[in-house]
C-alpha cells in the first residue's frame, strides 16, 4: 500500500491547476494531481467525419446536453455528461453548467481571448458606491499578469487607457482596418467609445492549455505526479490542527474509495466543483458566503446591420476584420445610467446575414441570402453582472452524482441591472451601426442564461474581512491556513473581461506566496 | 473515408464505422447491392400522423426547393429524417410539431377545403406567410405557437438539408465547398455512453 505524504496535493489539471503544479514543482516542491477524468489522446479519440455521417445529422442527439448550447454533435462528447454528473436549478431560474473534466480540463477547448482586469474592477466598490472591492489592484498583480502573458503568448495592441490595461504582449502586426471598421470606430470616438483589438493567446500550435504550457516543466522536474480519473469527495482535515490533510477520492473506473495524504492542498477544480468539494467537505465557511456571489457575464445581445453598399459582392475590401470595444459606461464618478459597472463589444465585419432575419423562404430567401452575404456587420456585448449574495449555489442532499457524491444546485437570477445594461448596450449599438448609414437587420437586448459565457467565478471570494470573505487576498482560506483554492472563485467582480488570464495570474501569485510559507515552514 | 490514426486500444473506444473499417472491405469495382430503398419502398413514418407528415412533406418541398443546382428538402430526405428525429425529442418539440402541423392542415380546410398538402403554391403561401415573422434571436421565439412553429420547421429543414449527403454530393459534384469532414470527438473512456 502507498502512503506517501506528498507536500500539496493539487484538485484539478486546468488553467489553474496546471499554474499550481508549474510554480510549487519550480520551488522544489512535491506534489500529486488528482483530476477527475481521463486524459485524451487527440489521435485516438479524435475522428474526422462528415455531418450527414452522425446518427442526428449535425442536430445532435436530443436532450443529451440541454445546458451546453456550446455542444455540436462533433463535440457532445467532450463535455461532462449531464446524467453522469448532474446538477439542479429552478426550472424558472435555468443555469448553463458547461464543463470538461478530460485532463487539461476546459483549457483544451477556450478561445483563448485574454484580457487584464482594470481597477475600475478591482476598485468597483469605490466606482459603484456598491459591493466590495478586491482586497488587490491591478498593480498588485501586473508583474504577474506580464508574466503570464509571456507563457500564454499573447498579443495585443497597446492603448494606454486605464480600464483596459495594456500587457507584455507578443510584437502583433495589425493590418490596416477595413473601410467598414474605421468608420465605426470613428463614430464610436466621437461618442466616447473608443475602439481597440482583440487580445488573444496565441499558445503553441493554437493550444494554451495547461497541458502544453504549464504540465510539462512540472512533470519535467519529476516533482509531479498526475492521476486520472481519481474524483476527489472531499477534503480531509486533521482533528488535533484543523488544517487539511489530504483527500478522500473515488476510482472512477475501479469505483475504489482511497485516501492521498499532503501537507497542503491547492484547490482548482474549476470554480463550482472547488465550492462544491469544499462544500461537502464541511470545511471553509465560518463566513457564511462560500457559495455566494456567483457571477459571469451576459452574452446574446446582438446587434446586425447590413452595409448597403457592399451587397451583392460589390465593395469586398470595405468589409472585413474586427475590433473590440473595452467597457465605456461608468468610467467617470457622477455618469447617470440605470445601471452600475458597464459592457465590452466585439464588432466583426464581412459576415453573412442569418435566414431568421427575413420573413421569406425559398428562392425569395436564397435571393436576399446571396444578396446580403459578406455585408454585416455584428456587434454583441460582454456583460458585468452583479455579485449578489443572493445568487448563489448550494448541496442539494437529495440528488447525487454517479459516484454517490452530493451536486450542486444552483440559483442565480437576473437583477434589473443586467436587464437595464442590456437594453442601454443593445440602444447603443443601433445607435453606432444606424449612424454609420447602414440597414439594421436584427437587434436583440435579450440573453442567454448565466452561465452560458462558461466564465462563472466567485462562490469563494477573497477579501481582507474574515467574516465576509472566504479566502484572503492569497488565495488562502481564512479558516484552514493550509489550502489555498486557485481557480475563479476567488473573484470579488467578474468584470467585463474573459476571466482565464485574470484566474492564472492569481494562481501564479497564490502559489508563490504557499511556495514561500512553506519553505519558511509557516505552513 | 474517415481516417483513424492508430488502432484504438480499448475496444469499447470502437465506433461502428471503426469496427466496419476493419473487416475486409469488399473489393468489386461496382458496388452490388445499389438500389435506393426509396426508388422500390415507401417511408413508414414512426412519429407523425399521415395527414401531419403529408403536411411536413408539403411545407418542406415549399419552404426549400432545389435552388441553383442543390437539391430540396424533399430530395434530401429532410420530412423522413425530421420524423426521426422529432420522434426521439424532447415532449415540447414532439407538441410543437403535431400542433403546428395540424393547424396548417385546419388552416387549409377552413380556407380552402383542402388538406395542406392539396394546395398549390399560391394558396400554401397565404397560410405561410402571416406565419413567418423575423427573429432576431433563436432563443426568443415568437410567442405566437404557430409562427413558433413556422420558424422552428423552417430551421430544421434548413440545416436537415444542408446536412445532407446529397447536398455534400451536390457541392462536391459542383466543386463548391461543404463536402469537407471535421474532426468528432469519440466518447473518451466513457461511463455513461451519451
Ligand atoms: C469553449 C470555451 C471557450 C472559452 N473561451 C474563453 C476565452 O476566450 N477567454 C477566457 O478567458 N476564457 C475562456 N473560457 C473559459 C476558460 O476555459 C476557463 O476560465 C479556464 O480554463 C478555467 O480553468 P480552471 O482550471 O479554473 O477550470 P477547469 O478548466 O474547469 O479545470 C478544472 C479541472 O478540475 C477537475 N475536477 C473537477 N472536479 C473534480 C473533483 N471532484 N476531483 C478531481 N478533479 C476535479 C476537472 O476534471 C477539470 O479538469 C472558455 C471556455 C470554453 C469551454
Amino acid at each position: 500500500m502507498a502512503t506517501k505524504e506528498y507536500d500539496v496535493l493539487i484538485v484539478g489539471s486546468g488553467h489553474s491547476g496546471g499554474m499550481a503544479a508549474n510554480i510549487l514543482t519550480q520551488k522544489g516542491i512535491s506534489c500529486l494531481m488528482l483530476n477527475a477524468g481521463p486524459e485524451a489522446d487527440m489521435a485516438r479519440d479524435r475522428t474526422t467525419k462528415t455531418v450527414w455521417d452522425l446518427p442526428y445529422r449535425g442536430f445532435g442527439k436530443p436532450g443529451r446536453l440541454p445546458h451546453v448550447y456550446q455542444a455540436t454533435e462533433f463535440t457532445a462528447n467532450q463535455w461532462v455528461d449531464e446524467k453522469e454528473v448532474p446538477y439542479t436549478h429552478d426550472p424558472a431560474a435555468p443555469y448553463n453548467w458547461v464543463r470538461v473534466r478530460l485532463l487539461g480540463g476546459k483549457s483544451l477547448f477556450w478561445g483563448r481571448q485574454s484580457f487584464r482586469l482594470s481597477d475600475f474592477e478591482f476598485k468597483a466598490a469605490d466606482i459603484d458606491g456598491t459591493g466590495d472591492n478586491w482586497p488587490i489592484s491591478h498593480a498588485d498583480l501586473d508583474p504577474f499578469y506580464s508574466r503570464v502573458e509571456g507563457i500564454l503568448r499573447v498579443s495585443g495592441r497597446k492603448e494606454g487607457w486605464p480600464q483596459f490595461p495594456d500587457g507584455n504582449f507578443l510584437q502583433a502586426d495589425y493590418a490596416n482596418d477595413s473601410g467598414s471598421i474605421k468608420k465605426i470606430s470613428e463614430l464610436g470616438a466621437s461618442r466616447g467609445i473608443l475602439f481597440s483589438k482583440i487580445r488573444a493567446a496565441n499558445g503553441r500550435n493554437g493550444l494554451a492549455s495547461s497541458i502544453n504550457l504549464l504540465l510539462p516543466d512540472a512533470l519535467a522536474s519529476g516533482k509531479l505526479q498526475i492521476v486520472p480519473n481519481a474524483i476527489v469527495r472531499e477534503i480531509t482535515v486533521d482533528k488535533n490542527t484543523g488544517l487539511a490533510n489530504g483527500a478522500n477520492f473515488v476510482d472512477r473506473h475501479s469505483r475504489q474509495e482511497m485516501h492521498v495524504k499532503a501537507r497542503a492542498v491547492v484547490v482548482a477544480a474549476g470554480t463550482l466543483e472547488s465550492t462544491r468539494l469544499l462544500l461537502n467537505s464541511g470545511i471553509g465557511n465560518s463566513s457564511g458566503v462560500l457559495g455566494h456571489y456567483l457571477q459571469d457575464q451576459i452574452y446574446g445581445v446582438t446587434v446586425v446591420a447590413s452595409v448597403p453598399e457592399a451587397r451583392d459582392g460589390k465593395n469586398p475590401e470595405y468589409m472585413g476584420g474586427s475590433a473590440l470595444v473595452p467597457r465605456f459606461r461608468n468610467l467617470k464618478k457622477g455618469e447617470k445610467h440605470n445601471f452600475i459597472k458597464g459592457y465590452g463589444m466585439l464588432i466583426n465585419s464581412g459576415g453573412a446575414a442569418s435566414p431568421g432575419y427575413f420573413a421569406d423562404y425559398g428562392e425569395g430567401l436564397q435571393k436576399r441570402l446571396d444578396s446580403y452575404a459578406g455585408s454585416c456587420v455584428s456587434a454583441s456585448i460582454y456583460g458585468e453582472r452583479v455579485p449578489r449574495f443572493e445568487n448563489h449555489v448550494r448541496i442539494n442532499k437529495t440528488v447525487s452524482d454517479e459516484w454517490g457524491i452530493p451536486v450542486l444546485h444552483i440559483d442565480v437570477r437576473d437583477s434589473a441591472n443586467e436587464l437595464n445594461m442590456a437594453k442601454d448596450a443593445a440602444a447603443t449599438a443601433e445607435d453606432l451601426l444606424k449612424a454609420a448609414g447602414w440597414e439594421i437587420l436584427s437587434k436583440t437586448d435579450k440573453f442567454y442564461p448565466p452561465g452560458y459565457s462558461i466564465h462563472e467565478v466567485g462562490t469563494c471570494r477573497m477579501g481582507d474581512n474574515p467574516k465576509s470573505s472566504v479566502l484572503n487576498k492569497w488565495s488562502q482560506s481564512h479558516d484552514v491556513r493550509n489550502l489555498f483554492v486557485v481557480d475563479g472563485g476567488s473573484f470579488v467582480t467578474c468584470g467585463w473581461q474573459n476571466p482565464t488570464l485574470t484566474i492564472l495570474a492569481l494562481a501564479m501569485r497564490a502559489s508563490e506566496y504557499m511556495a514561500d510559507q512553506m519553505q519558511k515552514r509557516i505552513i | 473515408m474517415q481516417t483513424i490514426a492508430a488502432a484504438p486500444a480499448v475496444p469499447v473506444l470502437l465506433t461502428p464505422q471503426a469496427n466496419a473499417q476493419q473487416t475486409a472491405a469488399p473489393t468489386a469495382a461496382q458496388p452490388i447491392a445499389a438500389t435506393k430503398a426509396g426508388t422500390v419502398a415507401e417511408p413508414v413514418t414512426r412519429f407523425f400522423t399521415a395527414p401531419q407528415f403529408a403536411a411536413l412533406r408539403k411545407l418542406a418541398e415549399v419552404l426549400m426547393p432545389p435552388i441553383g443546382g442543390n437539391p430540396g428538402a424533399l430530395d434530401a430526405g429532410a420530412p423522413e429524417f425530421l420524423d426521426f428525429l422529432i420522434g426521439v425529442s424532447p415532449v415540447e418539440r414532439q407538441q410543437l410539431y403535431r400542433t403546428g402541423l395540424d393547424l396548417l392542415n385546419a388552416r387549409a380546410t377552413k380556407q380552402f377545403n383542402k388538406s395542406f398538402a392539396a394546395l398549390d403554391a399560391k394558396q400554401a403561401d397565404t397560410i405561410i406567410r402571416p406565419l413567418l415573422v423575423p427573429v432576431p434571436w433563436p432563443y426568443d421565439p415568437p410567442k405566437d405557437p404557430g409562427s413558433h412553429f413556422l420558424i422552428a420547421a423552417h430551421d430544421d429543414i434548413r440545416t436537415a438539408t444542408r446536412n445532407s449527403r446529397e447536398w455534400g454530393a451536390a457541392a462536391a459534384a459542383s466543386g463548391r465547398r461543404g463536402g469537407g469532414g471535421q474532426q468528432y470527438w469519440n466518447p473518451v473512456d466513457p461511463i455513461y455512453k451519451g
